[in-house]
């Protein structure tokens, strides 16, 4: 696995800043960021449900695995270097339904917690 | 040569061969924790190796000298084997802290690199078709 395709919503101010963050981190994996819905991201995955996308956030890896919502965070943090461990402590059976239910009440309500965003990320990227 | 003299020459002697079979054991044996850290970069394995040696000798023979003076007059041999038996012992718990210290900086070493090849810790939920931009162009 060489790269992931992370399909993000550019609308949202936090989506929009934890990218900026992704970004500036060092990585294992290269992270390619598609805005989800384009036609772009409809091109590359003409077989995928795009309208599932736009609810939370999207990973596609090179060989065409998908990850939905908490695995696709998990997936994120694998790819970079100072937080590989953390995805696989977060992965085990006691933490994954709690990032789950993190990752689903975030994305929920993602427009909302574009001021938290600015408050956590405001140094990087 | 009076009795205390010879508690010091014996207490040398015990803790240099101790600190060297030491060394030696870390020596040859860290070497395959290294080469497998640094994905089978022997130069670099033995160097590390060489330089966390050194270490290992530097603190130990320091604490041997340093810790070397009894402080009290030995006038009989039991005097001298107990005194003996002391020093010794603390020599030994000092060796095997720093043996256990450098086995947790080669683990250490060795964690790092595995978990830099590690596959992800979770499979997909599905697999999609995928086409890359520059194929559909030509």
């Amino acid at each position: 696995m060489r790269q992931l395709t992370v399909l993000y919503d550019p609308e949202c101010g936090l989506c929009r800043r934890v990218r900026e963050w992704l970004i500036a981190q060092p990585k294992y994996v290269e992270l390619l960021f598609v805005a989800v819905n384009s036609s772009e991201a409809i091109f590359r995955y003409p077989m995928l449900n795009h309208a599932l996308t736009r609810r939370d956030v999207t990973v596609i890896a090179d060989d065409g695995g998908v990850y939905w919502g908490a695995k696709a965070w998990l997936m994120c943090l694998w790819a970079l270097r100072q937080y590989r461990e953390w995805s696989f402590r977060l992965s085990s059976p006691e933490l994954l339904p709690t990032a789950r239910r993190v990752v689903s009440m975030i994305s929920q309500n993602r427009y909302r917690l574009e001021g938290v965003g600015r408050v956590f990320l405001r140094n990087s990227g | 040569m009076n009795i205390l003299v010879v508690t010091y020459l014996v207490y040398l002697a015990i803790s240099i061969a101790l600190t060297v079979w030491v060394a030696q054991t870390l020596f040859k044996n860290g070497r395959v924790f290294l080469v497998d850290a640094f994905h089978g970069n022997e130069p670099l394995a033995d160097s590390v190796n060489h330089l966390l040696v050194v270490g290992f000798y530097l603190i130990n023979l320091g604490y041997v000298s340093l810790a070397l003076e009894l402080g009290y007059d030995v006038n009989t041999t039991r005097e001298s084997i107990e005194a003996l038996a002391r020093k010794v012992g603390l020599v030994l718990l000092v060796l095997g802290g720093m043996h256990f210290f450098n086995l947790l900086i080669f683990s250490r070493m060795r964690r790092r690199s595995v978990i830099a090849n590690a596959q992800p810790p979770i499979g997909p939920d599905q697999y999609t078709v995928t086409r890359e931009p520059e194929t559909c162009a030509s």
